[in-house]
Order: C-alpha cells, then structure tokens, then sequence
C-alpha cells in the first residue's frame, strides 16, 4: 500500500508502530478464510477416445461405473477417434456441446503413453483451453493400471499447496467422494522455496533466523489446518457422508503425493490446473499428471 | 523496597526540617530553567529527543545548581518508626507510589493480554455487530472508553486501532476508516477519566488529593457515560457512518463471522486465569484506597506490582521480555520530572506560579474552576500534560491554597489535563498513536488537518467538562 512520508509529529513512535502490527497481525490472523461448498452441476459428460465407435463406448460405459458417485442424472457422450482427431475439431465439438465435465486419457493419438514424459499436446490443450473440469484416466492399452483404477472413488485426495480458501477444489473432491468414503484434504509447502526464503532472511541482521523460521512455518501450517476444520464443519452441516482427513506439511511435492497416494491407497486425485494464470498447471499439477500415470486424475 | 508511607514521611520531615529564605533572583533562574523543561517537552518531536533524556537533563541541572546554591535539605531522614537513614535527597522525592502503581499496571496489562482476552472481547463485539458499520463505531467506541480505563490509553488505541482498520477492511469500508480511528482517539482521553489508574494524570492528582478510586469512579463514570454516547453520535453524523441497507446486511455478517475470537487463545487456562486475575485486579485497587486495612496501608502500587508478579509466573522464565516491553521512557521521566519539581518547590519556584495562579482560584470555585480547567487543557494540547498536572497538583496543595480533598478545583485539572489531549495530534500520546494508525494506511492526517476534525469534538468535551465540574461536583 502507499504510504506518504509521516507528517514530522509522527516521528519517535516507532514503539507504537511495532505493537499496532502486532495486534493488526494477531486479527489478521483471526480472520479466517472459511470453507463455502459450492453447488457443482453435472448435467452432461463427454467421454472423449482415440478409439473406434465401439471400443470407445465400451470404455465410456465404464467410466459410467466407475463414476456411480454422480449418479444416474448425467446426460453422457462419447467422442470416438474420428471426432477427437484434430484438436480444432476437438475443441469446436466441446465448445458447442458445452459438457460439464470431460473424461479422456493421456497421449491421445500417441503412442507416448507408455513414457512418462507428457501427457500429449491433445490433452494440453483440453486442460487449458476449456473451462470445464478434465478427469484424466491410465491409458486403457495399459490394461492392468486401467483395470485397477477404475474400481471406486472411496478414497479420494486434494492436492494443492494453497488450500486455504479454495472452496472449488475441495467441493469438486467431496462431490466425486463416495458415500463413507474417505477425503484427503492435503497441503504441503514446498521445503526447498521455504529453505530459499530462510537463507535470505538469514543474511537480514534485523531478523532472527530461527524465530522467524520457527513462525512462519507455524503459520504456514495452521492456516490450511483451520482452513480443513472449517470443511470439515461445513461438509457435515450439509450432511455428506464422508470422512475428512488432514495431511498438511513441509516437503517435496512429488516425493510427498507419491507417498500419500501409496500410504492412503488413493483411488482419485483432485487437482487445480484452471486457474487464471496456469500456475497450477506450470507448478505442481503438470509434474504430478505426469508422474502419477496408475490412478485417474481429476483438473479442475 | 521500602513502602510509600515511608517515603512520603521521610519526605514530610526533610521538608519541615528545611525552611529557608531563597532569594528571588535565584527563584527566577529555577522558574527559567522549569520553563525550559515545558518547553523543551513540547518541542520534544523537533528536538528528536526522548522526553525521559530532556527531564534527565534538566533534573542534573537543577539538582546541581540547588546544591551549589544550598537549596536542598542534605542529612539524614527520618522514618516512619523513627530510624534514621541516609538517602541520596533525590530519591524521596520521587513519589514511588506513582512509579509502582504505572509499572506494575503495565506489566499487568502486558501479561494478561497475552491470554488473548482483549483480543477475544474485541472480536466478540465485531462479530455482535454483524458487520453493520454504525453499530460496530458504537461497540468500538464503547470498547475504546472502557479499554481505556481498564488498560491505558495507549494500549486501548493499539487494540481497537488495529481491529478498527483490519475489521473495516475485511468489510470493504476503508473510506470509513479515518472516522472510525478519530473518533477511537478521543475517546481514549475521555476513558482514561473513567478510574483512579486510568491515566498519569488521574494517579498524580487522584493521590496528591486524597481521593479514592471509588469516590473517583462515582464522580467521573456520568460525565465518561455521556460524553462516550456524544462523542459517537456527533462521530456517526460528522463521518456518514449508517445503517446498513437491509440487502447488504446478509453480506457484512458473513464476512465478520469469519472471524475466530478463540484464535488467538493459546491455553483456554490462562485465558480464564488472565479474565478472573483482570476482574480482582480492578476489585483490589479499588479497595486499596482504604487504608484503614493492610492492603490499603501498602497502597495501589504494591497491589499493581503483586498482580504482576503473579501474572508473571505463567511466563517465569521469560519474564525479561515483558521487562524490556516496559514502557521506562515514560518511567524515568516520570522520576526525573518529580526530582526537578522538587527542587522547583525548594526554590520557591512553585510558590511562584501559585501566586500567578492565585487570581485564577481566587475567582472561586465555580469561575476559577472553570479558567483553571481551561488552563489545564490548553496545556496540555502542546504538552505533556504529566508535568502539568504534578505542578498544579503541588500548587494547590501548597501552603498559599491547602485545598481540600472535596474542592471541584481538584477536578478542574483532572478533566483539563485529560481532554486537553483531544485539541492537537501531540496533546497525547493515543490521539499520537491514532493518527499513526491512519498515516499506516495510507490517510494523509497532517497537524491542522487533526485540529480541524477534532475541534468541534474537543470543544464539546471541554465545554460539557466545564459545566460538569461547575455544576455537578461543586
């Protein structure tokens, strides 16, 4: 904020100034970013395939049955190899069919599906020019991940590192969570940005390192932790059926969802990539969608 | 540490064993240098000085020359059970009393905050309010005049302050804000007229009088009352603060129910612990002006320096951290300034202004009251009112005018030493504290700019003061 230079009076109250951040930051801290579910509509579904008419409803009624969670209300299409070809055609099928949510897989007309090395110029597109959420599943040649995955969504997990706040991504997790299941509501701050900030503050003679790392680290953990009991609250006013989970931590980001996704057996990983800027999508959801080739993946 | 009877009665007897004829050339050197001091105070800013360095030096000065000119009662003093010690003739005329009750108090105040009750009573009101913005300047203003009593003025700015200007921006009313944070300044002066301890100058003059803290309360809390419900009427009028519309009303409660009040609470133990210790506090130093039990004989002081050593025990091994919070700048001016007015007296500088005063207190109680009162609060709006109230208190205690415990003359300076920090940005140290609130969020407050808003306020307070004394404690 701009500040104009204080008028002379001002000067020598500089006691006065320390103590009113305090307690500005001590209400600042009080005032919480609480959890509002947002109403999701899933009125028409495309399943979109690099397969043949009949394989790709085959497939499509899969992912019906794996997607029981949101019932039988969705109106749901299928796009076969010849519609999903050419991504103008792709993208001019999607914006006049507008379905509320796309569910194909990575490496679309690509046989790089078996490296891990991207998820094929298709599927990039799909994530950042449409606004609807994109539910990413193994690649169907790869049969035993396939098989494996498309089970149930009992154990669904939310992966970002800014959790508070993001009404979005936890009300898309619960919504694809099954009744009793379990919701992984998770937030790790990245150690090695954190480390980086550290060793700046530590050549700061004004401030001492291992007060300031000891705090800020605290406050970087409590606010998604309040931010998770306020879901928690709010999920169970609204009377859904689930059981919420905390993981909130320092970490790497890779290595820590990888562990979480083996520790908790993760059927679904719901994650941001539709966010104004593409930073999710530059940041920590591109990396995880490549890596985590074994389970689907929901980008919101 | 020896209790402040003591004192006052090794303080009594070096007096009455030192009476002596000063010549008027060397009263007038002295009135020269006190007048130095007052006005070295009000330049304090300008000198970039702090106000405890300047009284220092002054103090040396003065005590330098009163020894070299023979002026001081050097020897020993007696006791109060007829010992004799030697003391350095400095140190009995600080009034330790004084002294013990500020130190205390604020280590009190400091500790008990830690609990997060303030914080948590303040955001209680902002949520009670449900984000409507008059009725959050009527629980702010209301939570300002009482924290203000309670705490100190300073303290109660920082912490209505601050939510004042986070609240506000949460609600999306920062246009608000320069209102909100005025109106909070000024009451903040009318609070701290609430209690006996509610502010330096109610403590020196309170005590110089004689007048107990509940006999302080009863006479002060009408004027406070309707002075804090005129002072939010005239706010809301002067600043448009209003009504929610009925459509906005859903909104503004939302987003002050974010809030969480338990928050900042760190063990629920020590928050009750910190409510229940405040609540005896206040019990205690009342009943300690009556010293017809142990308690009162020991003084408020000891009560305030006892509450804070037990309050200390929760952070024992910390406790240096809330003796380096100490505000000592305000604590060694304080016993600077008591080490220059006693040299002052023993130059007959006192007797001096008395008598320059005389023709103002002999118009009566009701005119004289009422021009003393003015007197005082023009004063003390461009500078410190601490030395102007232990001057005025040591002039009418003086032998020229010996006034009673009961005279409206008493009052007169209380009122005007308080309220006369509500004329000008620098008349005291939370209206200072306010307008740096505003500067930090980028309002633009320049000194005439604070005059100008704070004026017709200042007038009314003065004014109702005037007539409050004059026709109700007279």
């Amino acid at each position: 904020m701009f500040q104009p230079s204080p008028p002379r009076f001002l000067v020598g109250i500089e006691i006065a100034v320390i103590k009113v951040d305090q307690f500005e930051s001590v209400f600042k801290s009080a005032a919480k970013l609480n959890f509002k579910r947002q109403e999701l509509s899933f009125q028409k579904i495309a399943v979109v395939t690099d397969l043949e008419e009949a394989e790709a409803k085959t497939l499509a009624a899969r992912v019906r049955a794996f997607l029981q969670v949101l019932g039988d209300g969705p109106e749901w299409m299928v796009l076969d190899r010849g519609q999903s070809e050419r991504v103008e055609q792709l993208l001019g099928l999607v914006t006049q069919e507008k379905p509320e949510l796309l569910v194909t897989y990575r490496n679309l007309h690509s046989a790089a599906w078996r490296w891990p090395h991207s998820l094929g110029p298709r599927l990039d597109v799909l994530t950042q020019a449409t606004r609807c959420p994109v539910m990413v599943l193994p690649h169907p040649r790869d049969v035993s991940a396939f098989d494996a995955s498309m089970q149930h969504t009992e154990v669904v997990m939310a992966v970002t590192d800014h959790l508070v706040g993001d009404s979005r991504l936890v009300s898309y997790a619960a919504s694809f969570t099954e009744k009793g299941g379990d919701l992984f509501l998770t937030h790790i701050e990245d150690d090695a940005i954190f480390e980086r900030y550290i060793e700046v503050i530590s050549k700061i003679p004004s401030i001492n390192t291992e007060n300031a790392r000891e705090q800020i680290i605290k406050q970087l953990l409590k606010e998604p932790r309040d931010y998770i009991e306020s879901c928690r609250r709010e999920l169970k006013e609204e009377g859904l059926d689930l059981r919420i989970h905390s993981e909130v931590r320092t970490g790497h980001h890779l290595i820590e969802y990888k562990q979480l996704v083996e520790d908790h057996s993760v059927q679904l990983l719901v994650m941001n990539t539709k966010d104004e800027d593409q930073l999710a999508m530059h940041g920590l959801a591109y990396p995880l969608a490549v890596e985590l080739r074994q389970i689907p993946l929901l980008m919101v | 540490m020896l209790p402040e009877t003591t004192f006052a009665a090794a303080q009594i007897g070096a007096n009455a064993a030192h009476q002596q004829v000063v010549p008027l050339s060397i009263t007038l050197l002295f009135a020269a240098l006190f007048f130095g001091l007052v006005l070295c105070l009000a330049l304090e800013e300008k000198l970039h000085a702090k106000k405890s360095v300047i009284a220092g030096l002054f103090a040396i000065i003065c005590l330098t020359l009163g020894a070299f000119m023979e002026l001081l009662p050097f020897g020993e003093v007696t006791l109060a059970d007829g010992h004799h010690i030697k003391l350095p003739v400095f140190i009995p005329s600080i009034d330790w009393g004084v002294v013990t009750i500020i130190l205390g108090a604020s280590i009190f105040v400091d500790v008990t905050s830690k609990s997060g009750l303030f914080t948590w009573i303040a955001i209680k009101l902002t949520k009670l309010s449900k984000g409507d913005p008059l009725l959050l300047l009527v629980f702010y203003g209301a939570m300002t005049t009482v924290f203000s009593a309670v705490l100190n003025n300073v303290t109660a700015m920082i912490i209505v302050g601050s939510l004042t200007a986070v609240s506000l921006d949460k609600l999306g009313r920062n246009d608000k804000l320069l209102g909100f944070l005025l109106i909070e300044g000024l009451l903040t002066n009318v609070g701290g007229l609430l209690t006996l301890i509610s502010s330096v100058p109610n403590i020196i003059v309170g005590t110089t009088a004689g007048i107990g803290f509940v006999d302080f309360f009863v006479k002060s809390s009408p004027y406070v009352l309707v002075v804090t419900v005129i002072t939010i009427w005239l706010g809301a009028r002067r600043f448009g603060i209003e009504r929610l519309a009925s459509e906005e009303k859903a909104e503004a409660a939302e987003r002050v129910d974010t809030f969480d009040e338990n928050d900042g609470i760190e063990s629920i133990g020590f928050f009750w612990f910190g409510a229940v210790m405040l609540v005896l506090f206040i019990a205690f130093i009342a009943a300690a002006s009556f010293d017809s039990w142990a308690i009162g004989k020991l003084g408020m002081g000891f009560v305030a320096m006892s509450f804070a050593m037990v309050m200390l025990l929760r952070y024992k091994s910390e406790a240096h951290t809330f003796y380096s919070a100490v505000d000592w700048d305000l604590i060694f001016f304080f016993a600077f300034l008591f080490v220059t007015i006693y040299v002052m007296e023993q130059a007959l500088v006192l007797e001096l202004i008395g008598r320059g005063f005389a023709p103002i207190i002999g118009m009566g109680e009701k005119v004289g009251g009422g021009l003393l009162l003015l007197v005082a609060a023009i004063a003390s709006s461009v500078t410190d009112n601490i030395p102007i109230s232990a001057m005025l208190s040591k002039i009418l205690t003086s032998g020229n005018f010996q006034t009673p415990a009961d005279s409206p003359l008493w009052w007169s300076v209380i009122f005007g030493a308080n309220l006369g920090g509500n004329l000008t940005p620098i008349g005291s140290a939370s209206t200072l504290v306010a307008v740096t609130i505003m500067h930090k969020h980028g309002l633009e407050v320049s000194f005439l700019k604070f005059v100008t808003l704070a004026l017709p306020f200042a007038i009314v307070h003065i004014g109702l003061a005037t007539a409050y004394v004059l026709i109700w404690l007279s």
